[in-house]
């Protein structure tokens, strides 16, 4: 079982709830925030059509912000993706590169929703959840959310024609489920964003643990022959030098012989 | 060439380099910390201030300063470092066929080499190659971070992570043929034995005596 959010675009009013629980149930200081609202309308007047943007972490399965990061200050758990700040460097490749441009840089680390891990693992809702006016939020089994937002689509489908579930499958299926009146690009989601690249899992799980243990090695290899190699090159010269006092007497010898 | 302590010795680096050289060596270990810290889970906390981040471009700046400072102060060590460890001779190829037995501290039987041994042309010219794909990766994140694909991002810091595993590596075994051969005053003070270097770089020392006799007889 995995867990996952809803999130019902056509119930959102704009009301910004959900941006002040978070805020003030997380305790985010000055600049911190994990969800923003942003409006976007279209066409020209008087025949306007517009909504609200609930920009937030999607919780992707194939999440290129996991793959990506190097400590693994963020993980999967649950089907959501965690952030534990006490392990992030500040490398700030995940704001590269997640294809939602959700985290932040925050006091020299990263910054992004992780579904309210404190509140829920002691048997809570995410504070977005528990104030939402309109309904819009809602938590709990992926499945069951996932059913629930068809249910919701179909509902709304004879006044938004275009209305559809987002996040069954995008990025390998999302941990928010959004319910969607019009094509995701009115509100400026990509439809499909793209995969996490091989090269970010050839980078993490490969090229990392293999430079950390080949340099081990070489240190411990190259300190055992030091040591070695440090007493055979002392020996050999030893040798050098007796020779070249064996020779050095015997000319003595020979010289002395002369003057006999 | 002077005496000391008894025995012979000889001018290996004049100053200059051995200044160079230490610029190369600080900003080198700084930029290893500093970049481990960022990558790293253990050191992380270093570099979430951002202060090590900092500190990492200013030691960026050193590295890339060092080829400028040769080619400025010292043409004489550019042209041995640029050109000279990337010519290769037919003693320099018997070098490497021996080279186990130089490793294990065994010189007696080696070919005789001129100033830089084959290994230490190697060593050169494998720091210059992964020198020049850390620089232009280093600065491709420095400067263009934000306009990379996740894509692209991933290859360009798996290159520099790598040319870095790459100088480590050198490193290290720079630091174990220091201590075989003992050639740290080399760094220190500028002068080696003269005896090492008969062994060790016996064309050399047959180069320098030449010079000698030529400046003598002039």
């Amino acid at each position: 079982m995995t867990s996952a959010f809803l999130l019902d675009m056509s119930r959102c009013i704009g009301c910004e709830a959900c941006v002040v629980a978070c805020k003030t149930g997380n305790e985010l200081p000055v600049g911190r925030q994990y969800i923003e609202l942003i409006e976007h309308t279209s066409g020209t007047f008087p025949n306007l059509t517009g909504g609200f943007q609930n920009q937030r972490c999607y919780h992707c399965s194939d999440a290129t912000c996991v793959a990506v990061c190097p400590t693994g200050a963020l993980f999967k758990d649950d089907g959501l993706t965690r952030l534990n700040r006490d392990d992030c460097s500040g490398c700030g490749y995940c704001v590269q590169s997640c294809p939602y441009g959700v985290p932040k840089m925050s006091d020299g680390r990263s910054s992004k929703c992780d579904a309210c891990a404190s509140n829920v693992g002691g048997g809570g809702s995410p504070w977005c959840v528990t104030t939402c006016p309109g309904k819009a939020l809602k938590y709990g089994d992926r499945d069951e959310i996932l059913a629930e937002a068809h249910e919701r689509v179909d509902a709304i489908k004879a006044r938004y024609p275009n209305a559809q579930v987002y996040g069954e499958t995008q990025a390998g299926g999302l941990g928010l489920i959004l319910v969607l009146p019009d094509d995701p690009e009115t509100l400026n989601i990509p439809a499909d964003p793209p995969p996490t690249p091989a090269s970010a899992d050839l980078w993490k799980n490969w090229v990392q643990p293999i430079s950390v243990g080949s340099t081990a090695v070489t240190v411990v290899g190259l300190g055992v022959l030091g040591v070695i190699a440090r007493r055979n090159h002392v020996a050999e010269m030893e040798e050098i030098e007796a020779r070249k006092a064996a020779a050095m007497a015997g000319g003595d010898a020979e010289r002395g012989g002369d003057d006999v | 060439m002077s005496e000391s302590n008894g025995s012979e010795t000889i001018l290996r680096y004049r100053r200059t380099p051995r200044i160079i050289h230490a610029v190369l060596a600080t900003s080198f270990l700084i930029l290893l910390f500093t970049g481990l810290a960022l990558v790293w889970g253990p050191l992380a906390f270093i570099a979430a201030g951002g202060w090590s981040r900092y500190l990492h471009r200013i030691a960026a700046i050193g590295f890339m300063l060092v080829p400028v400072l040769y080619v400025v102060f010292d043409r004489k060590s550019a042209k041995e470092i640029l050109v000279d460890s990337f010519k290769y001779d037919s003693d320099d190829v018997a070098w490497f066929k021996k080279m186990y037995r130089y490793t294990l501290g065994r010189t007696a039987e080696m070919p005789p080499q001129g100033r830089l041994n084959a290994g230490q042309k190697l060593h050169h010219s494998a720091v210059i190659v992964f020198s020049s794909f850390i620089v232009i990766t280093g600065i491709i994140m420095w400067a263009f971070k934000s306009s990379l694909s996740a894509e692209m991002l991933s290859w360009t810091a798996m290159i520099h992570d790598l040319s870095m595993l790459a100088l480590a590596l050198l490193l290290v075994g720079h630091i174990f043929f220091t201590y075989v051969y003992q050639a740290w005053s080399s760094m220190a003070t500028g002068y080696v034995p003269k005896e090492d270097m008969e062994l060790e770089h016996s064309k050399w020392v047959e180069e320098l005596e030449h010079e000698g006799a030529e400046n003598t007889s002039a």
